[in-house]
């Protein structure tokens, strides 16, 4: 019954949970879902992470490519992320070319990547103006279900953490380039950032804000990308992003950054401590 | 924090010119400081039945840079300009159409998604679509020791340490859209917040001065 009542009339059906302070999947609105990461979900890729924030899935794969330097910037490296939603992750995403919201997705992915600063693109560059690494961070999305970006932020800074760049030498004079892949070193990342989406739904007497929203509360928030990313890396914002949908107070956004500080500590300890396993085995 | 007087604000200054187009249903062409954008409205138009949205009107935003060939930027300009946009439209009024916004970068320098904002806004309030609220944009740069520029110019912005851009209504001045580049602190970010909700009133006198001037014209 209750489900055909949600097919007629989602909008009731929504506010109904939200005027008894409770959300329809049993959360309360600051309650975020449960994070699972798994290191090394795809062998032959030269790192990877899969990611569970509730349902949705993320899976992140980073492969090495050796490349010259652009001439304007002869000292730093590539980092390329790619984000693709797929048919097969909801209904909403047809084949075809990128639809404008993952185009919209990877941008914010990799903005809030370059902007937190964890890696220095110096430290991909081997031999100045020569050669440089181009690491290509590939994100498929396998189940859609809200707060994508939190779950790509995580999928793609695990990865990064557990990246092992093979040793190179390099000939100036012959410019021969040997990659051997049995001495690996770790790539420098400086700090870890995680991101907290918030949707905000229009609410009377106020606007509600609910952390970690489901597709679902999503579509009732405005519909995809109007939720609030707060985005936090080692005591500083690297990235506070609202596109429309609800509009915020300013009691409410200083509730929000709070809570985004709690969420993104516990996000670090579960990757913290995936790694730390990871190493142990 | 003390507040601060509204006269303590130096934002670019602003020219606009109303229906620049004729064949248009809204349009405005709008510099600030020496960035120039001009935006036209279409609509409630008859669409596709696809993208058509029985609830309310489905606001299409076309973003055109100077060079003229599309890229990724271009559709994240156009993402934070239709969700900003659809929050002021009542689109309710309106369903099952499309209204269809196009913006025309023409000249560039600094500040360019700013003024794309606002300038869209004077353009749905010269097309007469029914709005809930007006939106304006104010863009404010964190330099290299850590003071707040508010409108940067161009080589401010390039050499700031973070950039933050916030839109906010003109009915109780919420936060309609913000979005930040680089790296700064929770302090920081609440001052430049309350000195770009205090500047927005500068754009919100602007709009009211503009349709004033063309109140009997139109």
């Amino acid at each position: 019954m209750a489900e055909i009542f949600k097919h007629i009339y989602p909008s009731k059906y929504f506010n109904d949970y939200i005027s008894r302070n409770v959300r329809p999947d049993g959360r309360k609105f600051d309650e975020h879902r449960d994070v699972k990461v798994n290191i090394n979900a795809i062998t032959s890729a030269d790192a990877s992470a899969a990611v569970k924030c509730g349902n949705s899935t993320v899976v992140c794969g980073i492969k090495l490519e050796l490349a010259k330097p652009k001439a304007e910037e002869p000292d730093t490296g590539f980092l390329i992320s790619n984000v693709e939603l797929l048919p097969l992750c909801s209904s909403k995403f047809r084949p075809g070319p990128p639809s404008d919201h993952a185009q919209v997705i990877n941008n914010i992915v990799s903005d809030i990547v370059m902007n937190s600063k964890c890696i220095d693109l110096k430290d991909l560059c081997l031999v100045h103006d020569k050669l440089a690494w181009v690491v290509y961070c590939d994100l498929v999305c396998l189940d859609y279900d809200g707060s994508i970006v939190d779950a790509c932020i995580v999928a793609i800074m695990t990865s990064l953490k557990t990246l092992l760049l093979p040793s190179v030498s390099f000939d100036a004079e012959t410019e021969e380039v040997k990659v051997d892949t049995s001495a690996r070193l770790p790539l420098k990342i400086h700090g870890l950032p995680v991101a907290t989406s918030f949707g905000i739904y229009e609410h009377i007497p106020r606007n509600i804000v609910l952390a970690d929203p489901s597709a679902y509360e999503e579509e009732m928030c405005g519909g995809v990308g109007a939720n609030l990313i707060v985005c936090w890396n080692k005591g500083l914002f690297c990235g506070i992003q609202k596109f429309g949908g609800s509009n915020l107070s300013t009691e409410d956004e200083k509730r929000t950054l709070v809570l985004a500080k709690e969420i993104s500590k516990l996000v670090e300890g579960v990757i913290e401590t995936c790694i730390k396993n990871d190493k142990v085995k | 924090m003390v507040p601060e007087r509204l006269q303590d604000f130096k934002l670019k200054p602003l020219k606009c010119e109303l229906n620049f187009l004729s064949k248009s249903d809204g349009s405005a062409i709008l510099s600030q400081g020496d960035t120039v954008v001009l935006a036209s409205v279409n609509g409630p138009l008859d669409i596709k039945t696809t993208s058509q949205n029985i609830e309310k009107a489905t606001l299409e935003v076309l973003f055109c840079s100077k060079e003229g060939k599309p890229s990724v930027a271009d559709r994240f300009k156009e993402n934070v300009i239709r969700n900003t946009c659809e929050t002021a439209i009542l689109g309710c009024l309106y369903p099952r159409t499309g209204i269809t916004l196009t913006i025309q970068e023409l000249e560039n320098y600094g500040g360019l998604l700013t003024c794309a904002v606002n300038c869209a806004c004077l353009a749905l309030i010269n097309s007469g679509v029914g709005m809930r609220h007006v939106v304006a944009a104010v863009s404010c740069a964190v330099n290299e020791v850590g003071d707040l520029v508010l409108e940067p110019t161009q080589q401010e912005a390039e050499s700031a340490r973070a950039l933050l851009y916030f839109v906010f209504d003109s009915r109780d001045k919420n936060l309609v859209t913000g979005f930040t580049e680089g790296t700064f602190s929770e302090d920081t970010y609440e001052e430049a917040l309350v000195r770009c909700r205090l500047a927005s009133d500068f754009v919100f006198q602007f709009y009211r001065d503009v349709v004033k001037k063309y109140s009997n014209v139109i």
